[in-house]
């Protein structure tokens, strides 16, 4: 029995990691210094809030849920931070707590919609991408705020080549696999997702799971907010447009069904990861716009393709 | 909870009736007084742009200073690409019957039509910010003035200042706009004729979206594929901040010479710390306001309308205060 899941992970793995090293091949054949230290660093260091926004997403998409507004509190979480920052001068830990904060709240305010009223989720998330968009442009004044150094060391700060985003991206996808694989928490939102109904009668609190879900999504939405700033060093109201599409392409990738029940927050790392190699390998190779969008859309079908056949075997 | 709900309604209720009494104060009251005075409506794009949102405020500013002489109904759509909405102001502008209409339009072609429209009513309309195309105007036989800054000479005066800190054969690179937008374009084919008539080396041409987030990404993997790399020209200020937080990461700030377009605040600062090689100002806070001008103008003398451009001036280490 335990032998089987292992032999299913590791083709998932396999599966995956394969579409990884094809694209990596085609780049570096194709390139002159994509197959370099140089590129691999850089990559890892653009992912982090991508990995953190994919993995909150993850369960979201698990409990066959969706979450449309990572992108909009991405936004208001870094304003909150640039404002905490610049203009009260607060100490980097308690800007980045008002922030996290933040995102929690906008999450437990999706969550509470969601299971109080039994609304769908596409519409509270929906409602949230807006206003917590205009929160944005309420805190920062409409206006690119830059931060400064106050918040570049987040990002310098580095182990053996990889940086602190970086490892801390990695600690938030091992704990989000932990809590689904090893917990009570994480099996109920398999449960949830497999079949609600089942799961409320089998008695599990559906929807204290569902609210802790969005929480968890919205305080990662927000937590990337922290490392995307500490990236640019500015907070800017227009950012994460479109973040939330991005997750999800990336957590279907993995494999996670847009259905429920069924997913893995590891397998999102490599969705992320195969679709920022996707877009750097572009660029090194100079493609134009038109014809980067076609490959990315491309690469998307084709991945969930391969899904639906590797989960025959 | 219910109470908090019934707080939250009415808290609602008051502001949405406070919002409604500004309005009618505004609109109504000088009207009794002085029922010949203009009224101008300013249509802007993305107001969540701080670009457009100085744009506002300065002409704001100017009304104030001028009230005498004209009224102002100032309105935007939320994102730079809801077209649909934005046809929708100019007709709500319309039948709120103002005398003149100046618009930054959010697509240079399908906003002609519902201006047309204004001006077969008799209202005066004005372009500011995004010209319309001149193809369309020509079909529809129709002409509407443009007030504004040359894009592509603003772009090559920073292309000009930032040969003369290059050789020749320098390979540098470009991040675009939003291929689709006008001023993008321009800003391109300023870049592109500044280098060339320099003799520089243009390895790459990538599109950066106005985006910072976009832009830093981009920029990080250009950098690594053209480590030679002398300058990145980008035709914005928000994708020349990604690209120096992008050389910051890689730690080559310094050795590659940024230049952005538009000189907004952060980038101002920016330059004057010599992270960035230079920016060019045009002025956003009077944009609005010589649209507004030149509307007074054609309502109070009746002169034929024409085009008029509007300065645009470098933002380098030896002019930023």
């Amino acid at each position: 029995m335990y032998g089987r899941y292992l032999l299913r992970s590791l083709v998932d793995y396999i599966g995956l990691a394969a579409v990884l090293a094809l694209l990596i091949a085609a780049f570096g054949f194709a390139t002159d210094y994509f197959f370099t230290w140089t590129t691999f660093r850089t990559i890892a260091n653009q992912i982090p809030d991508a990995v953190i926004l994919a993995t909150g997403m993850t369960f979201v998409l698990i409990i066959a849920g969706i979450d449309l507004s990572v992108g909009s509190v991405l936004a208001l979480g870094g304003a909150v931070l640039g404002l905490a920052l610049v203009r009260w001068q607060a100490p980097l830990p308690v800007a980045i707590l008002a922030c996290v904060g933040v995102g929690i709240l906008c999450g437990a305010v999706n969550g509470f919609f969601v299971v109080r009223w039994q609304l769908p989720a596409f519409i509270v998330t929906l409602g949230m991408l807006e206003a917590a968009r205009g929160g944005a442009y309420l805190v920062t004044g409409s206006k690119t705020q830059y931060i400064g150094t106050g918040i570049e060391w987040i990002n310098r700060g580095n182990f053996m080549g990889l940086s602190l985003p970086f490892l801390c991206a990695m600690l938030v996808v091992l704990a989000g696999q932990f809590l689904l694989s090893y917990t009570t928490a994480g099996r109920s939102m398999y449960a949830i997702g497999g079949n609600e109904e089942a799961a409320r009668l089998s008695g599990i609190a559906v929807g204290r799971v569902k609210l802790l879900v969005y929480m968890i999504c919205g305080g990662l939405a927000s937590l990337a907010a922290v490392i995307h700033c500490a990236r640019l060093t500015a907070a800017d109201p227009n950012a994460g447009i479109g973040y939330e599409l991005q997750a999800i392409a990336a957590v279907v990738i993995g494999g996670t069904s847009l259905m429920g029940g069924r997913g893995k927050v590891i397998n999102t790392l490599f969705g992320v990861i195969i679709i920022a190699v996707l877009e750097s390998g572009l660029v090194q190779i100079g493609a134009q716009e038109p014809l980067k969008r076609l490959v990315t859309g491309g690469i998307i079908v084709a991945a969930v393709i391969i899904d639906y056949y590797r989960r025959k075997i | 909870m219910k109470k908090i709900f019934v707080t939250y309604v009415l808290m609602i209720t008051v502001l949405l009736v406070s919002a409604c009494g500004k309005q009618d104060n505004g609109a109504v009251q000088p009207e009794t007084k002085a029922p010949e005075k203009p009224r101008i409506a300013l249509v802007m794009k993305s107001l969540a742009n701080e670009f457009f949102l100085t744009m506002e405020e300065g002409a704001k500013a100017h009304q104030a200073a001028h009230a005498e002489r004209y009224e102002l109904f100032a309105d935007g759509i939320k994102d730079e690409l809801d077209v649909n909405r934005q046809i929708q102001l100019v007709e709500q502008m319309l039948s709120r019957r103002v005398n003149a209409i100046v618009i930054a339009p959010a697509d240079s072609k399908a906003l002609v039509q519902v201006c047309q429209r204004a001006m077969e009513a008799g209202v005066v309309v004005i372009n500011i910010d995004n010209k319309f195309d001149a193809d369309v105007l020509a079909e529809r036989g129709i002409h509407i003035p443009f007030v504004g800054p040359d894009n592509r000479k603003g772009a090559r005066m920073a292309g000009e200042y930032l040969a003369k800190k290059l050789q020749p054969g320098d390979p540098v690179a470009i991040i675009e706009g939003v291929p689709s937008a006008y001023n993008g374009i321009q800003r391109l084919q300023g870049f592109r004729e500044a280098m060339d008539a320099a003799g520089m080396n243009i390895v790459a041409s990538q599109v950066g979206d106005w985006e910072m987030a976009k832009a830093n990404q981009v920029v990080s993997a250009l950098i690594t594929e053209q480590p030679g790399l002398k300058a990145l020209l980008c035709a914005n200020d928000s994708m020349a901040l990604g690209a120096v937080a992008a050389l910051r990461s890689a730690g080559k700030l310094g050795q590659i010479h940024v230049i952005g377009f538009d000189a907004i605040t952060a980038a101002v600062e920016m330059v004057r710390k010599g992270e960035l090689l230079a920016t060019v100002a045009q002025y956003a806070d009077q944009l609005a306001v010589y649209g507004i001008e030149a509307a007074l103008h054609l309502i109070e003398t009746g002169a034929a309308p024409e085009d008029k451009e509007t300065p645009v001036e470098l933002v380098s280490a030896e002019t930023v205060k």
